[in-house]
């Protein structure tokens, strides 16, 4: 008797299992990146809303916090239960590409649909003339100022070039008091992309035209010298290599930084945290030819080769990306637009806050696309960490780190 | 016969669990570590001992490896000071003592995590409570950036890993001082021995098992410690307060190089099972003598 409701127990447990590992007709699994608490809800009414348009098709949301996202993935597709759709760093797709598991989308893609998209967000997903992915997320870097601290100090506009920044800088140092000119990230995510504002301003790239690392370029070491006598003469926070981004922020929302390069959604934050901070946000400082870059990010969600409803995946993106969903998420999240008939929204035609940002887009930069981009992006950190700590000569530091990560990029 | 095999029958089920537990996680490691290896865990061709020997070329590892032993060391050695005499202290009869002792025991009770996370806080060069201390007691004159180089960094690293051992080898030793019973001290009292003598005398040898006891659970907790470091500093700047743990995780996750990461994580348990075989042969020889 007790052996025999163990096997019923244990059947009926089996036979869960079967029918949850069977993907049913018509669902679509999608792996979504929590981006903040706004994220979860926004997709629960985006999957009641294309179920009710779509009968017959049964959508899951599975949300995962941002940090676990990669080995979530990792560990799905290695043992083969991955979703059909994913959103991934655009930065990652390459690898998604090279293993063969993310799915081409041209074949669905109309011109139509594709006339959706700004052409600068679109462009990183596609890879040997395919796209792989749809720009879910879009943001960019620009600078804050604080109005009330230049003013002090007599600046009257925004520094526009990196020799007006280190002007006001030091104006603001004579201040005295606990007044930072400049707000230098030295830590953590992101350390390298802090650089590399100053080093597109002196003309120089990430990657050479010939694929080898362009840290050794003339430009590269102009640009960390520059960093470094920032430092060296008291125009930065003290103690740079232990300020991560979230950190200069704080500096910045506290009013004790004049200058500061970060992303759109730190005016939420100010909105939120310190509404009575009287700030600015300009372009990124100009080097002495007039170049500048930004750093640009998307997100990408991407389709499995291994779907068993791609007709039905297609159709959920098709209804995601139409303007009101995307102006929806995009707003909740403090993201840049990234389908046309979206920027056009009131909403971000009259936010001067957004428009800094996107009036930086035809400079923007994205994360170049080659397979070990992680490990350059850290080598190049580590190499301005130690120019930061004056742990040698800044040119001999990253033309060793330039040899470094061209060993990797041979690869 | 049938009384010789019982044994091992009885101890067959947890063998199994410990197989299952312990070894089956070490294969699939030396398989992933002695393959090339995808970003997604994919075993391609066998590549023998190349991931060991990409390991031994990277000066980072390296020095992460000595870094590792400065830790270890500093922090079960820093422990073991400052836990034998609070352990005398707490184990003596005063006014307040289980206050005393929740007080001593409370870090253990906040997860790592946090324990590292009020700290970086603490830590804050501008608005850190360690600066505004010093500054409000006069014994600093200017804020002191402690998380940004190596040279301050590690240093309280390693004091906070003492910090949040204390308690658990406190409990060991509180546990081997209520086993020496009190005649002893009556009579050593007797005899005309002072509380020096009698700790060197009698407290100290009796406690030898226990401190054995100490360093080797110690030495593989904080061997193998990851939350202080990384939430800190990261290892940073510039891999300059990395142990191993971190190094293998940056490599793991941030990197993807699977194959040399598993290749640390054996490397690191070699060191732990030579360790702790050689420190148990060694303190084993010291108690039959």
């Amino acid at each position: 008797m007790a052996i025999s409701k163990w096997k019923t127990g244990l059947l009926a447990g089996l036979s869960v299992l079967a029918l949850a590992a069977q993907a049913n007709a018509g669902e679509v699994r999608v792996t979504v990146a929590e981006y903040s608490a706004k994220t979860g809800p926004y997709f629960q009414e985006v999957e009641k809303a294309f179920e009710a348009a779509n009968p017959g098709v049964d959508v899951k949301f599975e949300v995962v916090p941002w940090d676990v996202l990669l080995q979530k993935l990792t560990t799905d597709i290695t043992a083969g239960t991955n979703a059909d759709l994913s959103i991934i760093g655009t930065r990652w797709l390459i690898d998604f590409v090279q293993q063969g598991v993310a799915e081409p989308l041209d074949g669905y893609i109309t011109p139509d649909f594709k006339g959706r998209f700004i052409d600068t967000f679109l462009s990183p997903s596609i890879m040997d003339g395919k796209t792989y992915g749809l720009p879910i997320a879009a943001s960019a870097r620009a600078m804050y100022y604080n109005k009330e601290l230049l003013e002090k100090a007599g600046v009257a506009n925004p520094p526009a070039t990196w020799a007006e920044l280190k002007d006001a800088a030091a104006k603001i140092k004579a201040l005295g008091g606990e007044n930072y000119g400049f707000g230098l990230q030295g830590k953590e995510i992101e350390t390298d992309v802090y650089y590399y504002y100053a080093m597109w301003s002196q003309g120089s790239e990430i990657l050479d035209k010939d694929g080898t690392s362009g840290l050794d370029s003339p430009g590269a070491i102009e640009a960390a010298k520059l960093y470094k006598s920032l430092i060296d003469e008291g125009l930065t926070q003290p103690g740079v290599t232990s300020y991560a981004r979230e950190d200069v922020q704080n500096l910045f929302k506290q009013g004790k930084v004049g200058m500061m390069i970060t992303a759109p959604f730190l005016s939420n934050q100010i909105k939120e945290e310190a509404p009575k901070l009287k700030y600015g946000v300009a372009a990124i400082p100009a080097g002495p030819t007039g170049a500048r870059g930004t750093y640009g990010v998307t997100d990408s969600i991407v389709m499995f080769s291994n779907s068993k409803n791609k007709d039905e995946a297609w159709k959920l993106l098709d209804f995601l990306f139409q303007t009101d969903w995307r102006a929806k998420f995009t707003q909740g999240e403090g993201f840049l637009p990234v389908n046309k008939e979206e920027a056009k929204m009131d909403y971000y035609v009259n936010n001067a806050d957004l428009a800094a940002f996107t009036a930086l887009l035809p400079d923007a930069r994205f994360a170049p696309i080659i397979p070990g981009w992680e490990e350059v992006a850290q080598i190049t950190s580590d190499a301005i960490q130690k120019v930061y700590l004056g742990e040698g000569d800044p040119e001999a530091l990253l033309k060793e780190a330039a040899a470094k990560a061209d060993g990797i990029l041979k690869k | 016969m049938h009384n010789r095999a019982l044994p091992y029958l009885l101890t067959l089920p947890s063998l199994i669990l410990a197989a299952v537990v312990i070894f089956w996680p070490v294969v699939d490691l030396i398989q992933i570590a002695t393959h090339d290896v995808s970003r997604f865990g994919q075993l391609r061709d066998f590549s023998g001992l190349d991931n060991f020997a990409a390991l031994v070329a990277d000066p980072d590892f390296i020095k992460a490896l000595l870094r590792t032993g400065v830790w270890t060391a500093a922090v079960v050695g820093g422990a073991l000071l400052v836990s034998i005499p609070v352990a005398v202290i707490l184990n003596t009869d005063f006014y307040g003592r289980s206050l005393a002792r929740v007080i001593v025991m409370l870090p253990w009770a906040v997860s790592l995590t946090m324990t590292a996370i009020v700290w970086r806080w603490a830590l804050n060069g501008e608005s850190g409570m360690l600066n505004s201390a010093l500054r409000g007691l006069g014994l600093a004159d200017h804020n002191i950036q402690w998380l940004a180089s190596a040279a301050t960094a590690f240093p309280m690293q390693i004091m906070i890993g003492i910090l949040v051992t204390v308690p658990f080898t406190t409990t060991i030793f509180l546990g081997g001082l209520s086993s020496i019973p009190d005649d002893l001290y009556e009579a050593a009292a007797l005899e005309g021995a002072g509380p020096v003598q009698q700790f060197r005398r009698i407290t100290f040898p009796l406690l030898k098992p226990f401190v054995n006891i100490a360093i080797v659970l110690n030495t593989i907790y904080v061997f193998n410690s990851f939350p202080i470091i990384w939430v800190m500093t990261q290892g940073g700047p510039a891999n300059s307060t990395d142990i191993l743990v971190t190094h293998l995780y940056k490599l793991a996750f941030r990197i993807g190089k699977l194959g040399e990461a598993s290749a640390v994580s054996l490397v690191m348990l070699a060191i732990l099972l030579v360790f702790t075989a050689i420190y148990i042969r060694l303190a084993m020889r010291g108690e039959r003598a």
